[in-house]
């Protein structure tokens, strides 16, 4: 035993030692033994074992260590399903263990036994105290600098939304100036083919009159338009009688009272717009800005409004107009029975057709309906739904400004102004504190303090109330022209400045039914910008000799910008053909070819834009300029 | 025509004709009126039946509340009252009932009838919306009477005009959903 002791520690190991030593103890036998064979031991009482054995001998008492302690020795455990009868033959819970090097009297063979490669054992024990608290500093490095990049990103994010959100009101105040001056430029346009679509016809009864002469056509076509068959023919009338007093009075420009003296106040009310445009085209000297079309109001006998609008003249062209008639905020149904009746004989067709029109928005706007009358409320929004809108609805001023602090998103609001709670000018006041969309006061109250009241905090446009589908349609494509296609976004101006009674509406058509390709507004408006524009001006001027000097005081910018270059005094070659006693022929000739129209209503049209277009012209210069 | 609907049978004097929107003229301005018909679906009136049957009770209710806010002489609240049924009617094409709506709430406001002149007593302001809303009631009256039949109801018509008319029109009484459709 002491020899066995004293063995060179290197060469065996004490647990090895120990367990021989274990072994050779007779006393034991019962317990843990050598094998049948001598090749391997057994543990017979594994209970007892560890219990009574294993702390004598390995001062613990625990069997799992024990065995761990023998694998580390490479020890094996002798498989019982090894043996040929799945028995253990040591008994059913003995623990039989083995190592090739392990025998019975042979102690020297102890020597080899050594535990299992323990150097990487040791490595990969420090390994496994080192990865831990490397990967942990690497992991919280790696965190740290993800937190400051999510720190930073969101700085960034914050700035860019700030930057978006600047350059998004930047956009939409563009694109409402761009709107505004689009709207001008149609409103005109509006005026001028109502003007043309009457003219049309009268000049098919009056044509060569009024080849004769120019000056005689107007109050010739007065005479033919006695019979007051329609709204239209009777605002037309208004405008002829205006166009016609405006002729005779364009020597004495600046006194734009006379014409407006011819304008008679009833009618007024129910083609608004169009007389509105009219007694700007009529009325508007070239000195004044062509954006304050509605302000020149009859009954003003001339004198200018202020403008009301801090947004621009556009915005508040019905406004303006209901302006006029003040106290009358319904002015549909005042209108003349014969109106109604008469623009119901056209409408039907239309109207229902329109009903399933879909007015071609690239993707559905997202309309914010506020309005505490559950009936305004359901109609106004049946009335989106059939323009292919995705509605949402507010009860009152409060919900909205909740919904758009929400995060929703919409491409217009409609606003009632009177509501429970918070009403829409406070909202619309919050809701601009952070956001830009669209804001429509849906109201009644159209007065022109409470107007203002509207624009200043904000909202860009007025519907009166009680809207009807076309006007709520009209709106929609004036503020959503960005969400049209182009053909379409040419069209719907017009319309949309056109008005929203229904004797407007008639009116509509009938410019629409006149207005043949080659004279569609689109179409006149690119004549406008042509060329060849300018030489219908020259055709026209020597008919109006008196004008000429006025328009070389007001107009001489726009006409250089005029590749042309060829200016008004009838003295320049082009002109001076023109200006022979044959006046129109050759006119018209000239025109057919632009246009490709008939030439008739084209002369008609020309003749009649005559005065409108040089306000117009001198605007375009006098911003170049 | 009806013989399981007692109550048609025992008033065969009522022979008004399928109710037209323009015998109505004066009541309703069609062509607001129509707009909302036009959004209808097809086969069926819902959309506006439920419109028009949601604005009687509006105007109900609101009838309610302003007789109980002239008893409390609460001007502002009749004023506000006033807009509110002003913006219904008006959105229907009511348009008598929208003038008189428009009225109580220049009464309550302190106005004249117009709006434009002031009205500094508040009793004279009281009692004119007093007086209003009667007219205001006979006129909605009319409006619901008319609404009614052509949603099909079985009333007789308030006014006398539309009495006479066309008697072959009596057996459609049966059906009045396709004779209003008939009607438009």
């Amino acid at each position: 035993m002491e020899g066995q002791t004293s063995n060179p520690p290197g060469n065996s190991s004490d647990f090895v030692r120990k367990l021989y030593k274990m072994l050779e103890d007779p006393s034991y036998a019962s317990i843990v033994r050598w094998g049948d064979d001598g090749d391997s031991f057994v543990v017979l009482e594994c209970e007892k074992f560890t219990k009574t054995i294993l702390p004598k001998h390995f001062k613990h008492s625990n069997f799992a260590s024990f065995v761990r302690q023998l694998n580390k020795y490479d020890f094996h455990k002798v498989r019982q399903n090894n043996e040929e009868n799945g028995q253990s033959p040591y008994g059913q819970n003995a623990w039989e263990f083995k190592h090739p090097e392990f025998r019975m009297n042979n102690k020297e063979s102890l020597d080899n036994i050594r535990r299992k490669a323990p150097a990487p054992r040791k490595q990969a024990q420090n390994n496994d105290d080192l990865v831990p608290t490397q990967q942990i500093d690497l992991l919280n490095q790696q965190i740290v600098a993800q937190q400051q990049q999510i720190q930073h990103l969101s700085d960034r994010y914050a700035q860019l939304t700030v930057d978006h959100q600047l350059m998004l009101q930047e956009v939409m105040r563009v694109q409402k100036t761009v709107l505004n001056h689009e709207n001008v430029i149609h409103q005109v346009m509006t005026y001028l083919l109502s003007v043309d679509a009457r003219q049309r016809r009268d000049s098919k009864a009056v044509t060569f009159q009024s080849q004769g002469g120019s000056t005689m056509s107007p109050s010739q076509v007065g005479a033919v338009d006695d019979e007051p068959s329609s709204p239209l023919q009777q605002a037309s009338k208004l405008l002829n009688d205006m166009n016609a007093e405006i002729q005779f009075n364009l020597p004495g420009m600046d006194s734009m009272n006379d014409p407006q003296k011819a304008a008679p106040p009833p009618t007024v009310v129910s083609t608004p717009t169009m007389d509105a445009a009219a007694r700007n085209g009529a009325v508007r000297p070239p000195t004044t800005a062509a954006p304050t079309p509605a302000l020149v109001y009859p009954k003003m006998g001339g004198e200018l409004e202020p403008v009301v609008y801090p947004v621009g003249a556009t915005n508040g062209i019905d406004p303006m107009y209901s302006e006029h008639v003040n106290n009358v905020p319904y002015p549909m149904p005042a209108k003349p029975e014969i109106e109604s009746s008469d623009a119901r004989r056209q409408y039907p067709d239309n109207r229902k057709k329109s009903t399933n029109v879909d007015p071609g928005w690239m993707r559905s706007p997202q309309i914010l309906l506020v309005e505490d009358d559950a009936t305004c409320r359901q109609i106004g929004g049946k009335f989106l739904y059939s323009f292919s809108c995705v509605i949402d609805t507010a009860f009152d001023g409060l919900e909205a400004v909740n919904k758009i602090q929400g995060g929703s998103k919409y491409d217009l609001i409609l606003m009632d102004i009177i509501m429970p709670n918070l009403d829409g000018v406070s909202a619309c006041h919050l809701i601009r504190q952070f956001d830009r969309t669209p804001i429509i006061a849906m109201t009644s109250n159209i007065r022109s303090d409470d107007i203002q009241l509207y624009f200043q905090h904000g909202m860009d446009d007025v519907l009166p109330k009680p809207f009807t589908r076309k006007s709520l349609l009209d709106m929609l494509e004036k503020h959503l022209v960005h969400l049209k296609a182009m053909s379409q976004g040419m069209e719907a101006p017009p319309a949309g400045a056109a008005v929203t009674m229904a004797a407007q509406t008639s009116a509509t058509q009938s410019i629409k039914e006149d207005s043949s390709p080659g004279q569609s507004p689109a179409g006149s408006m690119s004549n406008w910008q042509s060329p060849g524009q300018f030489q219908n001006m020259q055709a026209v001027q020597p008919t109006m000799p008196p004008v000429q000097g006025q328009y070389v005081a007001a107009a001489p910018a726009a006409y250089t910008v005029d590749q042309n270059g060829v200016q008004y005094p009838a003295a320049t070659p082009v002109a001076v053909p023109a200006a022979g006693t044959p006046v129109r022929p050759p006119h018209r000739r000239q025109m057919s070819d632009m246009s490709g129209a008939a030439e008739n209503p084209n002369m008609a049209k020309r003749q009649r834009m005559y005065p409108q277009p040089q306000p117009m012209m001198a605007v375009q210069a006098g911003r170049p300029g | 025509m009806a013989p399981t609907d007692p109550k048609k049978a025992a008033e065969p004097a009522k022979t008004e004709g399928p109710p037209q929107l323009s015998d109505v003229k004066e009541l309703i301005d069609a062509s607001t009126f129509e707009q909302i018909l036009e959004m209808d679906d097809d086969d069926d009136r819902d959309f506006s039946k439920g419109i028009v049957y949601g604005f009687f009770d509006q105007a109900e209710n609101t009838f309610n509340k302003i007789e109980k806010a002239i008893k409390d002489k609460k001007l502002d609240e009749l004023s506000s009252l006033g807009h509110f049924l002003k913006g219904s009617s008006a959105t229907l094409g009511l348009t008598n009932v929208k003038d008189g709506c428009e009225k109580i709430q220049h009464y309550g406001a302190g106005k004249d009838e117009t709006g434009a002149v002031d009205e500094p007593d508040d009793e004279v302001s009281l009692k004119n919306i007093d007086t209003t809303l009667k007219e205001v009631k006979v006129e909605y009256a009319k409006v619901e009477n008319f609404l009614r039949r052509l949603y099909g109801e079985d009333i007789k018509p308030v006014e006398e005009e539309a009495k006479e008319t066309k008697e072959t029109k009596e057996t459609k009484e049966a059906k009045p959903k396709a004779e209003s459709k008939d009607s438009k």
